[in-house]
C-alpha cells in the first residue's frame, strides 16, 4: 500500500514533449483511472511510474520516496499489460509464481501464495494448464494473479481490458473492482474507454496532449466538466453543444429561442450551451431549453430511446422513454430543465464558472 | 427467361454439369499439378533411380546389372568410408554448435544495436552471398606460411611458431570448417534476429518489473521462446554440415579432401567415386547411406527438441 505523487512530471522523446509537467497525488488505497484519447500521454505516464520509461523532468514519489532512478524491480509495483504478457511456455501456476521470482520465501510459502491468488481469481482448476488453453478473460486473470502474489505497493493496469470482447470486458471490470475492494491496494488504471473510467474509478484523471485537464470523482466530471473536451468525453452519447450569443437577460440560441442564463456577466458574448441527451426529453418543463427539429435517426435501446433531431443542419440527440418511439420525419420538440444545462466559452472552450 | 435458361443448358458439357464443389476440386488439382509434376520428375524420379542404381554395378561403360547388396557390403568393408564417415560427423559435431553459438551471440547483441543496424546486419550477411569457391581461395591464402599467409604473419608477430593448417592431418579439418562456419553465420543471424523480434516486448517489461536479471531473462524467457527458431536452425545447419562439399573441394584443389583424406566428407567421396572412378552403382549406394544419415539425424533432432 502506498501513495503515489507525480510532481511536474515531464517526458520528452528528442524534441517532442509528450507529457508536459503534470502534477497528481494518489492517495493510499485509491483507484485512479487515467483516461484520454490515444496519444494523450496516459500510458507513458503509467510506464514512467512503473520505471519502464525514463523520466525527463520532475519527480515521482512512491510512499514519499523519490523513485526516479530506481529500477522497476526496486519500486515494488506490479503491472498488468494489455496483451497480458503471460509466458506461453509456462503453466498457469508457473506464470503466477513468476511474480515471486525474486522473493526469498520458502517453496511451500510460495506455493501457498500462488494457490491463494488462484483461489481469489477462480483459477484453482486451471493451475496446470498452458496459457494457450485459456480464454482471454482467464489469461488476464493469470496476469492479475502474477501481479497479486507479490503483495505490491501498487497495481498498474495498462489498458488491461482492451483485448477482451465487450461482454468479458464488463465482467472483468466488475472483478477488478471487487478485487480492489478486497485488497485495498493503490491502483492506477489506464484506459481510453470513458465507461471503464466512470465505472471503476474512485477518481478520474482526464488527459489530453500530455496535459491533465481535470481530476475528480466520476460524478464530479459528469456534473461539472471544466471544459468542452471533458464534457464531451465523459457520458454517452456525447453532450450536445449549441452555439448561442449572450443578450441582455439571456442567451439567444442560433437554433432559435432564448434561454435564461443564471450567470453574472461573462466576458464573452459567444457561448456554447451544452445539454446531455439524457436530460433532453419530450416532456415540457416550466422553464429551460426547448429545441424543435425533424426526427432523423432513432436508436432503440429498450430501456430508453435516443432520438436524433435535425434543425438548421445541426443534429441534437435527445432521449425518450423506452416504449415511446418517435417516427422518422416527424417534428419533435425536446425540453431540458435550466439547471441541467452547461455553459462554455466558445473561444477558450472553458466552462463558464457559476457566480 | 426461357431463352436464358435454354442458353445455360445448351452447352451441356461436362464442366457445366459439375457442382461448384467439384469445380473447385478441379481447379485445385489443376494448379497443384504444376509443382507435383515438377517434383515427380526433378526430385522423386532421380531419388528412386538412385535407390535402384545402388543395387547395380553400373559404371557408364557397361550397362547396369543387378548385384544385390554387394555395393553396401563393399562400402562397410572400405576403410576410406569409415574415415570419411568420421570426418563428416566431425564437421557436424563441431560446425553446428560453434556456428549456432556464434550467430546467437551476435544476433542477441545486434538486436539491441540501433546505430546502423541494417548496415551491420548486411555486413554479416555478405559472406552468405559469396561463392564458396572464391571464399575457399581467399581462406587458402590466409592459411599460407609467412610471408604470404595473414594468420601465420599475425602469429609470428607474437613469436608463436608457424602452423601448417591445411597441410596437417589434425589441423586441416578445423581449418576447412572455419570458412564454412563463417559463411553460414549471416543466414543464421538473420533467422535468430527474426526470432528475437517476434518475442513481444511486454514479456521483457513484465520480467523487468518482476525483477529478473539479464541472465535470468535470457534463460527463462528468451531461449524457451526462441525454441522453434532454434529447432529450425539446428536441423538446417546439421544438414548443411553433413552435406559439406564445395568448401572442402575448393580449399585444397590439387588434393581435394586431403591431406591423407583427413578432410574428406561423404559428399566428396561420392563425387570422386562417381566422376573420377565412374563407379556409379557404388556412388549411388553411398548416396543412399548419406540420405539415411540425414533422415535419421533430422528426425532424431526434431523429436528431441519438440518434446523438451
Amino acid at each position: 500500500m502506498a501513495t503515489i505523487e507525480l510532481d511536474r512530471l515531464v517526458k520528452r522523446y528528442g524534441q517532442t514533449t509528450v507529457v508536459h509537467g503534470i502534477d497528481l497525488s494518489i492517495q493510499d488505497g485509491e483507484f485512479v483511472v487515467l483516461v484520454g484519447p490515444s496519444g494523450c500521454g496516459k500510458s507513458t505516464t503509467l510506464r514512467m511510474i512503473a520505471g519502464l520509461e525514463e523520466i525527463s523532468g520532475g519527480e515521482i514519489r512512491i510512499d514519499g520516496r523519490v523513485v526516479n532512478n530506481l529500477q522497476p524491480k526496486d519500486r515494488n509495483i506490479a503491472m498488468v499489460f494489455q496483451n497480458y504478457a503471460i509466458y506461453p511456455h509456462m503453466s498457469v501456476a508457473e506464470n503466477i509464481a513468476f511474480g515471486l521470482y525474486r522473493s526469498k520465501l520458502t517453496k511451500d510459502e510460495k506455493r501457498r501464495r500462488v494457490e491463494q491468488a488462484a483461489e481469489t481469481l477462480g483459477l484453482s482448476q486451471l493451475l496446470e494448464r498452458r496459457p494457450s488453453a485459456l480464454s482471454g478473460g482467464q489469461r488476464q486473470r493469470v496476469a492479475i494473479g502474477r501481479a497479486m502474489v507479490r503483495d505490491p505497493a501498487a497495481f498498474l493496469f495498462d489498458e488491461p481490458l482492451s483485448n477482451l470482447d465487450a461482454q468479458l470486458r464488463t465482467q472483468m471490470r466488475i472483478e477488478i473492482k471487487r478485487l480492489h475492494h478486497r485488497l485495498g491496494t493503490t491502483s492506477v488504471f489506464v484506459t481510453h474507454d470513458q465507461v471503464e473510467a466512470m465505472t471503476m474509478a474512485d477518481r478520474i484523471v482526464v488527459m489530453r496532449d500530455g496535459h491533465i485537464l481535470q481530476v475528480g470523482t466520476p460524478l464530479d466530471l459528469y456534473e461539472k466538466p471544466v471544459d468542452v473536451f471533458t464534457a464531451r468525453f465523459i457520458g454517452s452519447p456525447t453532450m450536445n453543444l449549441m452555439p448561442a450569443s449572450l443578450r441582455e437577460g439571456g442567451a439567444e440560441l442560433s437554433l432559435g429561442g432564448t434561454i435564461e442564463v443564471p450567470r453574472s456577466s461573462p466576458k464573452t458574448s459567444d457561448i456554447l450551451v451544452g445539454v446531455r441527451p439524457q436530460d433532453l426529453v419530450p416532456t415540457a418543463g416550466a422553464r429551460g431549453l426547448s429545441v424543435t427539429g425533424t426526427v432523423a435517426v432513432v436508436e432503440t435501446l429498450g430501456s430508453e430511446t435516443f432520438v436524433h433531431i435535425e434543425n438548421s443542419g445541426q443534429t441534437i440527440i435527445g432521449s425518450a422513454p423506452g416504449r415511446q418511439i418517435p417516427r422518422i420525419g416527424d417534428k419533435l420538440t425536446l425540453h431540458a430543465p435550466a439547471e441541467r444545462l452547461y455553459y462554455f466559452d466558445k473561444v477558450t472552450e472553458k466552462a463558464l464558472t457559476a457566480p | 427467361m426461357a431463352t436464358i435458361a435454354q442458353r445455360e443448358a445448351a452447352p451441356g458439357g461436362l464442366w457445366s454439369r459439375m457442382s461448384l464443389g467439384q469445380k473447385q476440386v478441379m481447379w485445385a488439382w489443376g494448379f497443384l499439378a504444376v509443382p507435383l509434376i515438377f517434383y515427380a520428375v526433378i526430385r522423386f524420379w532421380p531419388t528412386f533411380q538412385a535407390f535402384y542404381l545402388s543395387v547395380t554395378d553400373w559404371t557408364i561403360t557397361r550397362p547396369a546389372s543387378f548385384v544385390g547388396l554387394e555395393n553396401y557390403k563393399r562400402l562397410l568393408a572400405d576403410p576410406l568410408f569409415w574415415q570419411v564417415f568420421r570426418n563428416t560427423f566431425m564437421y557436424l559435431i563441431l560446425g553446428t554448435p560453434i556456428s549456432l553459438g556464434i550467430s546467437f551471440v551476435v544476433a542477441y547483441y545486434l538486436d539491441r544495436v540501433r546505430f546502423m543496424h541494417a548496415f551491420i546486419r548486411a555486413l554479416y550477411f555478405l559472406p552468405f552471398l559469396t561463392t564458396a569457391a572464391a571464399m575457399a581461395w581467399v581462406w587458402r591464402w590466409f592459411y599460407q606460411p609467412v610471408p604470404i599467409g595473414v594468420i601465420n604473419d599475425f602469429l609470428a608477430s607474437f613469436g608463436i611458431p608457424q602452423q601448417p593448417f591445411l597441410r596437417s592431418t589434425t589441423q586441416a579439418l578445423p581449418a576447412v570448417l572455419a570458412p564454412a562456419v563463417w559463411a553460414g553465420l549471416g543466414f543464421q543471424i538473420i533467422i535468430f534476429l527474426a526470432g528475437l523480434r517476434a518475442i513481444p516486448v511486454t514479456y521483457y517489461e513484465a520480467a523487468r518489473i518482476d525483477g529478473l536479471s539479464e541472465g535470468a531473462i535470457l534463460r527463462k524467457i528468451t531461449l524457451p521462446l526462441l525454441k522453434p527458431t532454434l529447432v529450425f536452425l539446428v536441423v538446417f545447419s546439421s544438414i548443411g554440415f553433413l552435406r559439406i562439399f564445395d568448401q572442402v573441394y575448393n580449399i585444397n584443389s590439387n588434393d581435394p579432401g586431403g591431406p591423407l583424406n583427413s578432410t574428406k566428407p561423404l559428399v566428396l567421396m561420392i563425387y570422386q567415386t562417381a566422376f573420377s572412378s565412374y563407379e556409379m552403382g557404388y556412388a549411388a549406394a553411398q548416396t543412399v547411406v548419406l540420405f539415411m544419415i540425414l533422415l535419421v539425424i533430422s528426425l532424431v533432432q526434431l523429436r528431441i527438441m519438440r518434446d523438451r
